[in-house]
């Protein structure tokens, strides 16, 4: 029993730490979409590209001689989190501009086209072959009572629950903030106060950019590198529809509740129930038509049909 | 202060102003009248430059401002009252007065503004906190207002600001409008209300169909027949062949 219950805290911890990262994607998404009304279907690919550069930039720096390991993470995810911040720059500047006022579908095929180049383009740079990612934790654990819990599952959750923090003070105490939901409220009404819309649009793609860039630095270590990992990202509509489209909040509680789900229907529940295993992988699908059966508008959506 | 010359614009194919030219000189409140769909709005959007006018030139203190962008123009000291009042919903009433500060920034100087906004209307440090979708029509045409003073424009545009409001309220929006006007800021005010607009409008101009129809005083429009019959309710009945436009 205890066994049970221990190997299933592990599960729930584990799929937290995975839904994290879903959400941090589903919040880069919704972010985007929010303020811009693009359904950016790359956003896989921007956590896959932010991921590489990460890897690219560790690599080099523990080369480095004399250069303590630790060290070496933190100025790598400081490279990276600058390499997201103009390669989000120049998105804004091939993706949204062009195509913000166009019809919908020319910016949905610009958006999966983006994904399949970022892909191509990655496989030329990096090589085909998949790659584990040094992790700063290893495999190292941290026991709770008899619950071991490994370290970086831990490291996940704490970085995206002050992630959250601090995009919570963003958007609430900061006048780029509130500019930014304004903008996305009412792009109109922000031009006649003032606000550089422009502006605007340009930092929430580096803002998207940023926290996909982070998680799939989170991520990484979790999986292995590989070009494909993007398709992860697919994961972010689920999630961000879960909680509620264009809702900040509702991504996140749909990312968490997502990874817990997959993690501990592929642990304890297709151990005592084996035809479990063979809907794993379309679980979380299965929960988000039970939802919005339930809640059209998502668990914290509200009831606005006119824009979806 | 401000002057159109010529000024057409588009929405895609549909031609919406042609050949607009007005005037509003330094301290004035102007008024524009004209039936829905004449192209008033329009108007105050290609002065904001939310719309960009396909020819035609728009000057604000010398400086010309057709197809400049809106933020720039607003910092030039153009307020824009949008119809319908555009207030941000889901903002607090303090974050929209916020953002109409957007573009000032030493922290005193927007307290002040600030102090100014809830000193003249008092409702607005009251629901403070509130979320502005969830005030009244007349509560939220005074914050939009409010929004568009926080910079001190020298120029104010207002777009139908007593729509859709109680006789008691449209008579507080105008009685504000007057004493904005009064204190020196400049107007151009759109308005189905004539009776009251023209009464404080120093200047009014017509419109029709994209056109400017005729410009005067308060007395000079009043003594016009067609805008009688059109807009003060004195006219005659209209001839149904008239009315279907033949
Ligand atoms: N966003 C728009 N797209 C297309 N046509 C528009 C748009 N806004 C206004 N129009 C058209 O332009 C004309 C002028 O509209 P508008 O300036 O809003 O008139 P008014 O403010 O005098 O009622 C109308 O014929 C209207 O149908
Ligand atoms: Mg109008």
């Amino acid at each position: 029993m205890t066994e049970t219950f221990g190997g299933l805290t592990q599960e729930v911890v584990s799929g937290i730490a995975l839904g994290c990262i879903y959400a941090l994607i589903a919040l880069g998404f919704t972010l985007i979409y929010k303020a811009t009304e693009v359904v950016n279907f790359a956003q896989g690919e921007l956590m896959m590209v932010g991921a590489y550069v990460n890897f690219f930039f560790v690599s080099a720096l523990l080369e480095v001689p004399l250069l303590n390991g630790v060290w070496a993470f933190i100025i790598a995810l400081v490279g990276a989190v600058a390499f997201a911040v103009l390669f989000g720059a120049f998105l804004d500047l091939i993706i949204n501009r062009p195509l913000k006022d166009e019809p919908v579908f020319s910016v949905i095929m610009a958006t999966i086209s983006l994904a399949i180049i970022l892909r191509a383009v990655m496989a030329v740079i990096a090589g085909p072959m998949t790659r584990i990612p040094p992790s700063p934790f290893g495999s190292s654990v941290i026991t709770f009572g008899g619950v071991a819990i490994s370290t970086l599952d831990m490291f996940i959750i704490l970085s995206a629950v002050v992630l959250v923090m601090v995009f919570y003070f963003f958007f609430n105490r900061t006048k780029w903030g509130i500019a930014m939901k304004a903008t996305s409220e009412d792009p109109m009404a922000a031009h006649l106060v003032g606000i550089p819309v422009k502006k605007v649009y340009r930092n929430v793609w580096i803002f998207s950019m940023v926290v996909a860039t982070i998680g799939g630095v989170l991520l990484a270590p979790r999986t292995l590198l590989d070009t494909h990992m993007g398709f992860l990202g697919l994961k972010a509509f689920p999630a961000a529809v879960l909680g509620g489209f264009g809702s900040i909040p509702g991504a996140i509680v749909g990312g968490v509740i997502m990874g817990v789900i997959e993690t501990v229907s592929m642990g304890t529940l297709s151990f005592h129930f084996p035809w479990v295993k063979e809907i794993n992988d379309i679980i979380v699908w299965i929960v988000l038509i039970a939802v919005l059966m339930i809640r059209p508008a998502g668990i914290l959506g509200h009831e606005e049909v006119d824009r979806v | 202060m401000l002057k159109l010359i010529g000024v057409e614009a588009f929405y895609g194919k549909i031609k919406a102003l042609h050949g607009v030219s007005l005037e509003v000189p330094h301290g004035k409140l102007v008024c524009i009248l004209g039936a829905n769909g004449a192209g008033k709005t329009t108007i105050l959007k290609t002065v904001s430059g939310i719309l960009e006018p396909e020819t035609g030139t728009i000057h604000f203190d010398q400086q010309r401002i057709d197809g400049m962008d809106p933020e720039d123009i607003v910092g030039l000291g153009v307020g824009h009252v949008p119809e319908n009042r555009h207030i941000f919903p889901e903002l607090t009433v303090y974050e929209n007065l916020i953002m109409g500060g957007f573009l000032i920034n030493d922290k005193a100087i927007l307290e002040e503004r600030l102090e100014s906004a809830y000193h003249r209307f008092p409702v607005l440090q009251d629901r403070s906190r509130q979320l502005a979708g969830t005030l009244s029509g007349g509560e939220q045409q005074m914050l939009a207002i409010s929004r568009a003073l926080m910079l001190q424009p020298k120029l104010l545009l207002l777009d139908e600001p007593s729509l859709g409001l109680s006789p008691l309220l449209v008579q507080e929006i105008f009685d504000t409008i007057e004493e904005l006007h009064r204190s020196g800021v400049t107007i151009l005010l759109v308005e189905q209300n004539i009776n009251q607009a023209l009464r404080i409008a120093d200047y009014g101009y017509v419109l029709t169909s994209g056109k400017i129809f005729l410009s005067g005083t308060y007395e000079e429009l009043r003594r016009e027949e067609k805008v009688r019959e059109m807009y003060l309710g004195e006219g005659k009945y209209v001839r149904r062949a008239r009315l279907w436009g033949m």
